[in-house]
């Protein structure tokens, strides 16, 4: 059988370009998606195709063929297109065409429909958008009646009823971060977390997280300590984003730590990124389950007992992929353990630009 | 600052209890409560609130619609509003504020330091 037969039956459409930029072909899916003839346009530009399709109303947003020819990286990207006023969702799968001796001779463009998948993300969105509000109403009254009975507000109690109402209010608060988290997690996996960028020196945030943690840290004597032995480059944060990352990581490792123990956060540059470790000297994490600590609720040992939700590293994770950054674990047990993030440090021209993009005099700023 | 007059606007009946209880806890005698903002609408400028403590999610009216209400009349403007509510998302508390609200607290929300929550935010709203 014909090779156009076969990538003409499939459901996906596809386009090769030449390295001159002149279409080799289009599938059939693609025609019927452009609206356009197929003998038509072999040998033609494939920027004259672009701009036929962008220039009717509604046509794909983003929609790029020209000189897209010889790039070497294969490029997967989503484009929107309002077809007959549905909005559609597309990916468009770009990448190097290669000849038989392999080497670059145009290039491959792919587009799925996507707009199914899209539709079930909103759903699930805003399902649990609904589902945790549905959740924070019954979980109100039940906190706060139990707050109000244990201050001795509505009565004595004796001591069996308030061990029982503790363990009802520890548990309440538990099912609050619990809704919490998962509020969180769902809106950065379905794209919906606005993160306000600035221009942010870590060390600076991490004091900050620390004060949040002191309060935990109190409880067991644990010492908390910020080290920066070289100046470091500024970070493009989301600041609050980012003492929610350094303080999660913070309060794990208090969770873990002996007492009166240390827990150091250092900061370090690092070869065009920024470095930041939170080291303890806790129970340490066996080898065995290094690689399953950033999923969703896996608390190993006794990260439940400890009132963890675990969904603290998955969300920390998460939030670190948003800014660019990467996260990884060293641990010995008995030892401790070191969590290790990278964020890209901004360059010296940026940070120049944050100098003079500063108000120098706030009377007229 | 002391608080004597208080207004909840809010649907649930269990959370009207809480509410009523934490606040009588720290010596607010006179709390009424109306359960959606057509009722708040109604007693508003009978009852003069110092504060009101406003639900977001109600039947009839809605908690944004009937803060926007407030603050479009003469009479009313000046009653400070403090949305009470589980919209907890960003976005949701900045439009409450847009409203032109005095502040937000977020459910569940914790029935010991309810009131000096809400003395705190009416303080930074004189200081502002």
């Amino acid at each position: 059988m014909d090779h156009r037969h076969i990538l003409d039956s499939m459901g996906s459409a596809l386009l090769a370009v030449d390295a001159q930029g002149k279409i080799l072909f289009l599938n059939r899916a693609l025609a019927v998606l452009f609206g356009v003839e197929p003998r038509e346009w072999a040998g033609r530009p494939a920027s004259e195709l672009a701009r036929l399709v962008q220039s009717r109303s509604g046509g794909p947003a983003g929609l790029r063929l020209e000189g897209m020819e010889n790039v070497e990286e294969s490029i997967s990207r989503e484009i929107e297109w309002r077809d007959e006023k549905i909005l559609r969702h597309f990916r468009e799968d770009g990448a190097p065409l290669r000849d038989a001796s392999g080497h670059a001779a145009g290039r491959l463009f792919v587009y799925h429909d996507i707009s199914r998948e899209k539709a079930i993300d909103r759903m699930k969105s805003e399902f649990i958008a609904v589902a945790s509000h549905e959740l924070r109403t019954p979980m109100t009254s039940i906190k706060g009646s139990v707050d109000l009975i244990l201050s001795g507000f509505a009565g004595e109690t004796s001591p069996e009823m308030q061990e029982l109402l503790e363990i009802a209010q520890k548990s309440c608060d538990r099912l609050v971060r619990l809704v919490n988290d998962i509020l969180d997690l769902s809106k950065i996996e379905s794209g919906q977390l606005k993160l306000n960028v600035t221009h942010e020196d870590l060390t600076e945030i991490a004091v900050h997280a620390i004060c949040a943690a002191k309060p935990l840290a109190d409880q067991t004597e644990v010492r908390l300590r910020v080290e920066r032995p070289h100046p470091i480059p500024l970070v493009a944060v989301d600041k609050d984003r980012m003492e929610q990352v350094i303080t999660n990581l913070l309060s794990n490792a208090v969770k873990f730590s002996p007492p009166k123990k240390e827990v150091v956060v250092e900061i370090l540059p690092h070869d065009g990124w920024v470095q930041c470790s939170v080291i303890d000297q806790g129970c340490g994490i066996p080898e065995k389950d290094l690689h399953r600590i950033f999923g969703k609720f896996q608390q190993l040992g006794e990260g439940r007992r400890r009132g963890g939700t675990g969904l603290g590293l998955a969300i920390t994770q998460a939030l670190l992929e948003e800014h660019h950054g990467v996260i990884w674990v060293e641990s010995r047990v008995n030892e401790g353990s070191r969590f290790i993030f990278r964020l890209p440090a901004l360059g010296q021209a940026a940070a120049r630009q944050v100098e003079e993009e500063a108000p120098k005099d706030p009377q007229t700023a | 600052m002391k608080l004597t007059k208080v207004m909840v606007v809010e649907d649930d009946p269990d959370i009207q209890t809480v509410v009523r209880l934490s606040l009588k806890m720290r010596g607010v005698a006179d709390v009424l409560v109306v359960e959606n903002g057509e009722e708040c609408l109604a007693q508003v400028t009978g009852y003069k609130p110092e504060v009101i403590l406003m639900d977001v999610m109600m039947p009839r009216l809605d908690g944004y619609e009937t803060c926007r209400r407030l603050k479009e009349n003469s009479a009313t403007r000046d009653i400070p509003v403090i949305f009470l509510t589980a919209k907890a998302q960003q976005y949701e508390i900045g439009r409450g504020l847009q409203m032109g609200a005095t502040g937000y607290l977020t459910k569940p929300f914790d029935p010991m330091t309810l009131h000096s929550q809400i003395i705190e935010l009416l303080e930074e709203k004189d200081i502002d």
